[in-house]
């Protein structure tokens, strides 16, 4: 029984990165209309710049964490800048945005290999406490959570701004109906902006976690990411942020026990296989609701 | 470059251009697929293991392969042809996702991780330009017939085309017959080019690099992706020698140029009939 709750609690660990990388994926998705395949390599930068505070400019881990998340953010922003928005201004339609994103991942991906270079590294020890909290029989890492808070935080976090906040009402406005938005005074660029960031921002932390958590900081880590979240994100659901956060979890979850009852192997082939399932029976997502199409 | 790695460079072009024919197949019809790279993994496979184990001759083996992709071309459409735009892209991938999964684990038959070897016998000038001057052709073919109609009307508009006594989906579907066939061609040389396939043969990264190479190269004319995959395969050789390793930047860089600036591709007939007949009508796609 405690095996059981001690796989739970691995799952969830390991499922609130997912989780939290869904959760910006989702962001740019829904909000936007853009399927970013450039994601993953923000949670690539931003674990590798967390990675060079700590390491070459010797900034204690908390702060290093703050800049690699910010990193990313502005990453994010330039993207957007560069890519997203002379389309937008074009109205250029589903597929365009698609095809800019994929140039902006072959671009970040090679400078990332070509400032980091193709081998992988980890965080130095001492970047979070690493003696196991033991707890009735269980084992938790600290960076576990750390892991589970921030997933926890940051997809309440989200979801209130969304749905409670002007800055949530602009994002909603702006994401049914840019032009309307603005004429009732929406400032649609800031809000676009701040959206980037936001949804970046999430996956630099989502990476620097994942690279905290798997002991690995290379320059393919948000790619592994981009797999897992954009399934978490089609199995939650479209529309609502805490969908892909609560699907991230069961993604972790569902990997750690078909690997430990399972094989091993066949850990991607499950979670894979779900997603299909859920794209074909229920392509709304589990906990989606059915959109009425516009003619 | 020497001549010999031109040679090698230009009949890898060759097979791109199939795998993007294989995606504008689909493109035509108004349906973002990823698809192709999944059918090229599954008659690339089959071909190794028809040839090498079984004991079929190559020729058979592609032959086998083209009918098993247009056969998966079929189901696929069956699972994904119900969803909506942005959806089917992703279930699309994820079969591209699932399909190294199963390349993975069906050791038996694929050799796992450690891959397996393709006769090469297919690996020539003869058959890639053979293939890819039959795709062209049957893409030549269709453009002015009902079908190629009916196809472009549905990508501009399905509405509309179903108003015309168009159905979007049995369009769609042999759409998606012709990608499939496509893609199982292309697979089976790119073995054949190879002599070694594995898990990572057929995964995201041929699948948008070929969708780059389609959109470079013009998603509304089937000489488009032949053109694009040419110069995707070639450009990336010529900036080897400044770039180093790094060349895929320029890549990534000129993706997002042609789409902003260039949003129809290098062959863009309606451009250049807009350019030719100024003051005149221009008739669209």
């Amino acid at each position: 029984m405690t095996l059981v709750i001690q796989q739970l609690v691995n799952g969830l660990a390991l499922g609130a990165v997912y989780a939290l990388f869904g959760v910006g994926f989702a962001l740019i998705l829904t909000k936007m209309g853009i399927l970013n395949v450039a994601h993953g390599t923000f949670a690539t930068w931003g674990a590798l710049v967390a990675y060079f505070a700590v390491a070459d400019v010797g900034l204690p881990f908390p702060l290093a964490l703050v800049v690699g998340v910010v990193a990313a953010g502005v990453i994010g922003v330039l993207t957007d800048l560069v890519a997203f928005e002379p389309l937008r201004r074009r109205n250029a339609g589903l597929f365009a945005p698609i095809i800019a994103s994929i140039g902006m991942w072959i671009l970040l991906l090679t400078v990332a290999q070509a400032v980091f270079g193709a081998t992988a590294t980890s965080f130095p020890d001492h970047a979070v406490p690493s003696g196991p909290i033991k707890f009735a029989g269980l084992v938790i890492l600290p960076a576990q959570l750390l892991n589970i808070a921030a997933a926890l935080l940051v997809a309440f976090g989200l979801h209130l701004a969304l749905t409670r906040t002007r800055f949530g009402a602009a994002v909603r406005a702006i994401s049914a109906d840019p032009r309307s938005a603005t004429i009732v005074g929406v400032n649609a660029a800031r809000t676009l902006r701040l959206v980037a960031f936001t949804a970046a921002a999430i996956a630099g932390l989502a990476g620097v976690l994942a690279g905290l958590s798997s002991n690995n900081v290379s320059f393919d880590l948000g790619e592994a990411l981009l797999l897992k979240g954009f399934a978490a994100v089609v199995v939650g659901g479209y529309g609502d942020i805490r969908g892909a956060a609560l699907a991230g979890f069961m993604i972790g979850i569902l990997e750690v026990v078909s690997a430990q009852y399972i094989s091993s192997g066949f850990r991607d082939a499950i979670t894979f296989g779900v997603l299909l399932v859920i794209l074909v029976l229920r392509p709304q997502g589990m906990f989606g609701e059915r959109k009425l199409a516009r003619a | 470059m020497n001549l010999a790695a031109w040679n090698t460079t230009l009949q890898f072009a060759g097979v791109s251009a199939i795998f993007a024919l294989s995606i504008y197949a689909s493109l035509w019809t108004g349906v973002l697929s990823l698809a192709p790279v999944f059918f090229g993994a599954v008659s690339a496979f089959t071909f190794g293991w028809v040839t090498l184990t079984v004991g079929l001759p190559p020729v058979a083996g592609l032959v086998l392969a083209a009918a098993g992709g247009g056969l998966l071309g079929v189901l696929t459409a069956f699972l994904v042809l119900r969803l909506e735009s942005h959806y089917l892209a992703m279930a699309t991938i994820a079969l591209v996702l699932i399909g190294r999964v199963l390349v993975l684990n069906m050791e038996d038959f694929t050799g796992g991780v450690a891959g397996t070897l393709a006769p090469g016998d297919l690996g020539t000038w003869l058959w890639c330009l053979g293939c890819l001057g039959l795709a062209a052709y049957v893409l030549a073919r269709l453009r002015g017939s009902r079908f190629g109609l009916a196809a472009s009307a549905v990508r501009e508009d399905p509405a509309v085309a179903q108003s015309l006594g168009i159905n979007p989906r049995s369009v769609q579907l042999v759409g998606f017959v012709l990608s499939g066939v496509f893609g199982g061609m292309a697979g089976v040389l790119q073995a054949s080019f190879l002599q070694f396939i594995g898990p990572d043969t057929f995964y995201t990264h041929l699948g948008f690099t070929t969708l780059a190479a389609v959109v470079l190269g013009g998603a509304f004319h089937w000489l488009g992706p032949i053109i694009g995959a040419v110069v995707f395969t070639a450009l990336p050789e010529l900036l080897r020698g400044p770039l180093g390793e790094f060349d895929s930047i320029v890549t990534g860089l000129l993706l997002v140029v042609i789409i902003i600036y260039l949003p129809r591709g290098l062959v863009d007939l309606r451009r250049l009939r807009l350019l030719r007949g100024r003051g005149k009508t221009a008739v669209s796609e």
